[in-house]
């Protein structure tokens, strides 16, 4: 049933951009976007349990990195989104060091600090950022060819987000994976079995910051254009949001929380009078309804029904 | 079947798809474009904090629109709007231009409230070559260097805001010494290259201090700026570093003209409750890109439209919004660049038209000129003088002599 549901899925996001609107394509190029930006943060607070709210600020490095890769270097492609990963994971273990005496509520606040204050670099950094007049993003190429619009971009987008997916489930599959979860339950218990838990912490913020900065990258590529705005706390909550909704610790759930809010964000856009009420509906509902998040709901409906 | 019947089929069949390949007279249309209708795709916030920038911006355009399909269309065909929803934000307003350009098909974009986000759609109207005519934004990124397929600028340029407060300071005060405070980010720099080259066509010299749009204490700069012992203050900044800036300069007996950019304000009793003294206003001046106070008999007819265009928003409190009468001047462009473009419209026949687009609006404070170089659609401002209750209109027109040089 999981992989009729999968090749299905796969099957689906290889016919879009033969049968949708360059519009639903660039949509779609967001969502993947956002899904490895949400995989990011699923692995430092839903398996390490790190409350880290720097995720815009990791995936606005690997926008500008991977900007100035293709300006200033003419990198290729693969090397730029590589680069982006490695920029964003080097600042993540920087930030992780700071973070290892901290927890919960601190952590959580020396992170946000961390966000604006990288807002802030982007918006004061004219030289390399553009600042508040936002940076020009040249069209990335891959083997010569240019990529100057949503359908030339889906398919590598795709690609990487897939290849990212995969590296989450060897992740979590890992020794690291399970130690990640280790340290999440009980730091003292990691210890005793003898989990390094300093260097298990630093994983989780370099890899998550590797996410998000590879989905920096993908985001340049199809982007022509960023402004610091769009890399703010309100877009560390729209992925933490996702995250919840899909699933806290759950690994399908930050990927279904990141396609469904998406969804539903860009389908209020037709409600304006109504959006906000909406959403905050939408939010309060889950949270009551569905607090383990919306595919644990979906299969606990499903185990029940099959019962009956 | 016979060998020569397939053959017959083949030859028939060939012919049909010959015959349907043929342009076919006066029905080879561009999108968004029918013997009845023109779909005219708009984008504004229509939601969030920055829905005062341009929901009912938005709803100024729309009447007019409204106004010319009353009166029979253009060229027989009614505007038919679709409206989008771009949160003042990048990514949505993106997604709302290609939504309306690959989904709904419209025909031109008439949008873009918010500066930074419509920078963010300038590759992909290009590459599309479809027309944009901006709402309200200043949009200067956009429009510089400028493309065939952008215009905007129809309250005023960044470049033009501290031009015309430097000729307004040079005519009415003879001012030779003006103190200028601006911010350190581009607008800041455009705003000032825009002043210096009002300030040399006047011999004014001009002491410039950038600050933060955050600063939270201006005493060091404004200090600075006060040892120069200037004729005049020209405070080209936001709206929260503005009051601070009249305060110290109240506080500190400083009493020569002290004037205000449009860019410092949007509501003159919220200046006042934030300078916190209608004193420190003694010998304040405010700048407007309308053509009249707001309200006042020569824009009376906008704010009377939108009365019977939408007499719910109209009873509530806060409506029209400031920025509403902003939305006439870009459907008067559209709306003459169409008629310009007569009976079969192309999107390139209305680009040739705006280019050569000079015409008085009757509501902002100077005409629509835009040209080979020029996309900015209004350059000249009016000046208020607020003594913090009253508002009294000063004459004359200021405009900046700024021009695009590449």
């Amino acid at each position: 049933m999981r992989i009729l549901g999968l090749l299905a899925a796969m099957a689906g996001l290889i016919v879009l951009p033969l049968i949708s609107s360059g519009y639903v394509v660039y949509l779609a190029n967001l969502l993947l976007t956002f899904t490895v930006l949400c995989l990011g943060m699923h692995i430092v607070i839903g398996e390490a349990g790190q409350f880290s709210l720097a995720q815009a600020a990791f995936y606005g490095i690997g926008i500008y990195t991977s900007g100035l890769a293709n300006t200033a270097f003419g990198w290729p492609l693969p090397l730029s989104v590589l680069a982006s990963g490695l920029v964003a994971a080097l600042v993540g273990l920087c930030i992780g060091t700071l973070a290892l005496r901290m927890r919960d509520i601190y952590l959580a606040l020396a992170t946000f600090a961390f966000g604006e204050a990288m807002q802030w670099v982007f918006l004061s950094w004219t030289p390399v950022t553009g600042g508040p007049n936002g940076l020009r993003i040249p069209p990335a190429s891959l083997l010569g060819f240019e990529i100057v619009n949503d359908r030339q971009a889906y398919p590598v987008v795709l690609a990487i987000t897939i290849l990212m997916i995969w590296a989450t489930v060897v992740i979590a599959r890992s020794r690291l994976g399970r130690a990640f979860r280790a340290v999440r339950e009980s730091e003292v218990a990691a210890l005793a079995m003898g989990v390094s838990v300093q260097t298990t912490k630093l994983a989780a913020f370099a890899l998550s910051a590797f996410f998000a900065g590879v989905a920096g990258a993908m985001f340049a590529i199809y982007s022509t254009y960023i402004h610091p705005d769009s890399l703010g706390f309100q877009t560390t909550i729209l992925v933490l949001t996702m995250v919840v909704v899909g699933g806290l610790g759950s690994f399908s759930g930050a990927i279904g929380g990141a396609i469904v809010f998406g969804l539903i964000s860009e389908l209020l856009r037709q409600a304006p009078s109504y959006q906000e009420i909406i959403y905050g509906l939408i939010l309060i509902v889950f949270m009551m309804f569905a607090p383990r998040g919306l595919f644990a709901f979906i299969g606990d409906n499903l185990k029940r029904f099959a019962r009956a | 079947m016979s060998k020569r019947a397939t053959g017959r089929l083949t030859a028939l069949a060939a012919t049909c798809i010959a015959v349907m390949s043929l342009p076919v007279a006066g029905s080879a249309q561009e999108p968004g474009l029918s013997d009845k209708t023109i779909k005219i795709g708009m984008f504004a916030p229509l939601s969030g904090p920055n829905m005062a920038y341009g929901f009912d911006v938005a709803n100024a355009a729309r009447m007019y629109y409204d106004k010319i399909n009353k009166e029979g269309g253009i060229n027989g065909r009614k505007i038919e709007v679709v409206l989008e929803d771009d949160r003042c934000n990048a990514n949505d307003l993106v997604a709302a231009v290609k939504k309306l350009v690959e989904q709904d098909q419209v025909f031109l974009l008439n949008g873009g409230s918010c500066s930074a986000a419509v920078v963010a759609a300038k590759d992909y109207v290009v590459r599309s070559k479809i027309p944009l005519i901006m709402l309200n934004a200043s949009g200067d990124g956009a429009l510089y260097p400028p493309t065939d397929y952008i215009f905007g600028a129809f309250s005023i340029s960044q470049y033009a805001v501290g031009g015309s407060i430097v000729d307004f300071a040079a005519k009415t005060f003879g001012a030779k010494k003006i103190a200028y405070i601006n911010h350190d980010d581009a607008y800041g720099v455009w705003n000032l290259e825009g002043s210096k080259a009002d300030a040399e066509a006047h011999k004014v010299d001009l002491q410039v201090e950038s600050i933060s749009p955050t600063i939270t204490d201006v005493t060091a700069p404004f200090f600075k700026l006060r040892a120069a012992n200037p004729d005049a203050l020209a405070i080209v900044t936001y709206a929260r570093p503005a009051a601070l800036l009249i305060k110290k300069a109240y506080e500190l007996g400083f009493t020569k003209p002290i004037i205000l950019s449009v860019t410092g304000t949007a509501n003159l009793s919220q200046l006042v409750e934030n300078v916190g003294s209608k004193d420190a206003l003694k010998n304040f001046y405010v700048q407007d890109v309308l053509a009249d106070l707001p309200g006042g008999p020569k824009i009376k007819w906008v704010y009377d439209m939108y009365k019977e265009a939408y007499p719910d928003l109209a009873a509530k409190p806060d409506h029209p919004q400031a920025y509403m009468p902003y939305g006439i001047p870009p459907a008067m462009s559209i709306v003459n660049a169409l008629k310009e473009a007569g009976p079969q419209p192309t999107r390139e026949k209305v680009l040739e038209a705006l280019k050569k687009q000079h015409f008085d609006t009757g509501v902002m404070a100077g005409p629509v000129v835009f040209g080979p170089q020029e996309r900015a659609a209004n350059k000249s401002t009016i000046f208020i003088k607020f003594d913090g209750t009253n508002q009294v209109l000063q004459p004359g027109v200021y405009t900046s002599r700024w021009q695009y040089k590449g």
